[in-house]
């Protein structure tokens, strides 16, 4: 089983995510439960039964830390104007600046806008012993 | 317990305690300072080799601990590096760590050779303030009748995150909206022309581009023209406890124990948007313009650039339609109050102003780009843009405090104008991360102290327990420094009756 894993870190207005994962891919999908997870309120060991049909979602971006952000960017969008929050992805195609992915979400009443972006800064994605490993901050 | 909030105690216990424990965060760097005066501090331009000019922050001793405790100080000294700033990058005494641009920061930039940067904004463009009041004494309101009109209220205005108002404006509608801002909806019957009087450029800023709007943009916030939002946006009830200056309270026409209210909120997810899009199309055109950044999230055109006159004509559209966000406010407010208390019962705008935005502004011989992101314009009595009804006292300016504390009612100075842009603080300030927050506090508890102290509260209790009162700096303490250096005049002090979150 690939080793993910996310956490929050203190920052003092906004909220800051740092993920780990083996791959790009798994820091995509990674990173995307999380978001997921928060837009809903809901801890990560807090069982979310994601409903079909599966969507499909592709970014374009520059370079990979633009890449994660858009991608969170377009997750947010997605359960803003949607109502339907992403939190399980299967990540079909992705290279430093092309993200494909077939997502299951969940949909909701009221869009859960407690995001209003994620953001460039602190941004970076590192090679770590084992992997990569992300910070975000989100604007909230 | 309820499901939601069930779930939001679920989310608290997961982050505090079955993730693994974060690594502690690197200490901030540290930068040389002297202090100029009681209330003021100099970092200068030789603290670091990529500073363009020096950078000032407002804050007394108290406060300048709290500022530089997180990465405040390392922010504002990346925005001393940008391109065309002139005179000093400012950090505005509730000052905390944002991205890109410290919360709390004003800087300002020629707006022939220099930069327009939509993180020095922000994603809620125009987030900011607006003060109606009533013509009832608080002491009318006995507690039930205080509760059911906080119900009323609640109803008429959505709060929640992502909810969407009673309103829908759409197509060419929502091009008016974005062009025309509370001129249309005085059009369409939803402000009066005593209310556009009294608002920042009366509602409608002219520079503003509709079609630089994003179809996204306008599909994100379509619909929430007249709603709250989340995070630390509010409308309270409040009541006007004290007055420091009776002249100035004069014309503004409030006097002790009468019923006022605070609107807290901006352009919703129409303004996040625009600033996403703008933030990813700016960096990937900087290299072109050769511009090298100490942050990405502070991406930047220059102003006079194709990529920058764009932004401004989309940034002033979604700031067009947070002006009308908030007279959408008044109007489910006033229709509230016409029916619990009567017809003669009306809610009269003091004053509407932003905090965060990037104004096109004269200053001296020069025309600057002037960005306050988390700071509050504060022109004095002087300025052509103070409105006509306030010439002799000046531009009136809205401090919301935290939850349950107070607020403020300020005045700019024509003095301000030249010590700081003509820029004040805009609230008390975050001193505390949200996951601190949480764990001093459930948001039961911090219901009931506020109840306990005869608070109506309609709110989650997630959103109570990150925006406790003790989460942030002290609004009496912020107002003071600011009122001592000249910035702004104390004028009242307002105290919460009841409030309203999402």
């Amino acid at each position: 089983m690939r080793k993910r894993r996310h956490r929050w870190l203190d920052h003092t207005s906004e909220v800051q995510l740092q993920v780990e994962a083996e791959s790009l891919a798994g820091l995509a999908a990674e990173a995307g439960r999380a978001l997921g997870l928060l837009l809903l309120r809901e801890g990560h060991d807090v069982p979310v039964r994601p409903e079909g049909p599966a969507r499909k979602i592709q970014v374009e971006s520059v370079d990979r830390e633009a890449l994660l952000v858009d991608w969170l960017n377009e997750i947010l969008f997605l359960a803003e104007v949607e109502r339907w929050v992403a939190v399980e992805f299967d990540i079909l195609e992705i290279s430093s600046v092309h993200l494909k992915a077939s997502a299951l979400g969940v949909p909701v009443e009221e869009s859960p806008a407690l995001v209003k972006a994620a953001t460039f800064h602190g941004l970076a994605v590192e090679e770590r012993a084992g992997g990569l490993q992300a910070e975000v901050i989100f604007d909230v | 317990m309820s499901r939601k909030n069930r779930k939001a105690a679920q989310f608290s216990k997961a982050r505090t305690q079955d993730r693994p424990p974060a690594p502690p965060k690197a200490a901030p760097p540290s930068y040389p300072s002297v202090r100029l005066s009681p209330n003021l501090v100099e970092i200068p331009i030789t603290a670091r080799d990529d500073m363009n000019v020096p950078a000032r922050i407002w804050a007394d001793e108290e406060l300048w601990k709290q500022i530089s405790r997180d990465r405040t100080l390392h922010q504002l000294i990346n925005v001393s590096t940008l391109p065309g700033i002139t005179g000093t990058a400012q950090a505005m005494p509730d000052a905390h760590e944002g991205y890109g641009f410290p919360v709390g920061g004003v800087a300002a930039f020629r707006a022939r050779d220099g930069i327009i940067s939509p993180g020095g904004v922000g994603y809620d463009i125009n987030c900011g303030v607006r003060l109606l009041a009533s013509e009832i004494e608080a002491g009318e309101l006995g507690h039930p009748r205080l509760e059911s009109l906080i119900q009323d209220l609640s109803r008429a205005i959505p709060s929640g995150t992502g909810k969407g108002s009673h309103l829908r404006f759409a197509g060419e509608d929502l091009d008016r909206v974005l062009g025309e801002g509370c001129a249309y909806l005085a059009e369409r019957g939803l402000a009066t022309a005593e209310d556009l009087d009294t608002i920042e450029a009366r509602g409608s800023l002219a520079t503003a581009d509709p079609r630089a709007v994003s179809d996204r943009a306008k599909q994100r916030g379509g619909d929430q023209l007249g709603s709250i939002g989340s995070g630390n946006h509010f409308v309270e009830v409040q009541r006007v406890e004290k007055l420091f200056d009776l002249g100035a309270a004069e014309a503004l026409r409030l006097r002790v124990g009468q019923v006022v209210i605070l609107i807290h909120t901006g352009s919703r997810g129409l303004g996040h948007q625009v600033c996403t899009d703008y933030v990813r199309a700016m960096d990937a055109v900087m290299a072109r313009h050769g511009i090298r950044l100490p942050d990405r999230e502070l991406a930047c055109a220059p102003f006079q650039s194709p990529e920058g006159q764009k932004y401004f004509g989309a940034m002033c559209a979604a700031a067009n339609f947070a002006f009308s966000n908030r007279q959408a406010i008044t109007w489910a407010a006033r229709e509230v109050f016409r029916k619990a208390l009567g017809e003669h019962r009306g809610l009269r705008v003091v004053y509407d102003v932003a905090h965060n935005m990037a104004k096109l502004e004269r200053h001296g011989e020069e025309d600057l780009v002037v960005h306050r992101k988390g700071a509050t314009r504060a022109f004095g009595p002087s300025h052509p843009e103070t409105p006509a009804i306030y010439k002799g006292i000046g531009q009136p300016v809205l401090i919301p405090g935290s939850m349950g504390t107070a607020s403020y009612v300020l005045v700019g100075t024509d003095e301000g104008f030249d010590l700081s842009y003509g820029s004040t603080c805009h609230g008390a300030g975050r001193a505390m991360s949200r996951t601190a927050a949480k764990k001093v506090q459930s948001g039961a508890e911090v219901r009931k102290g506020l109840e306990d102290r005869g608070i109506v509260v309609r709110a989650s209790v997630g959103e109570l327990a990150e925006e406790a009162p003790y989460a942030y700096k002290d609004v009496d303490r912020v107002v003071e420094v600011v009122h001592q250096a000249g910035l702004a005049r104390k004028v009242a002090r307002l105290v919460p009756l009841g409030v309203i979150k999402g």
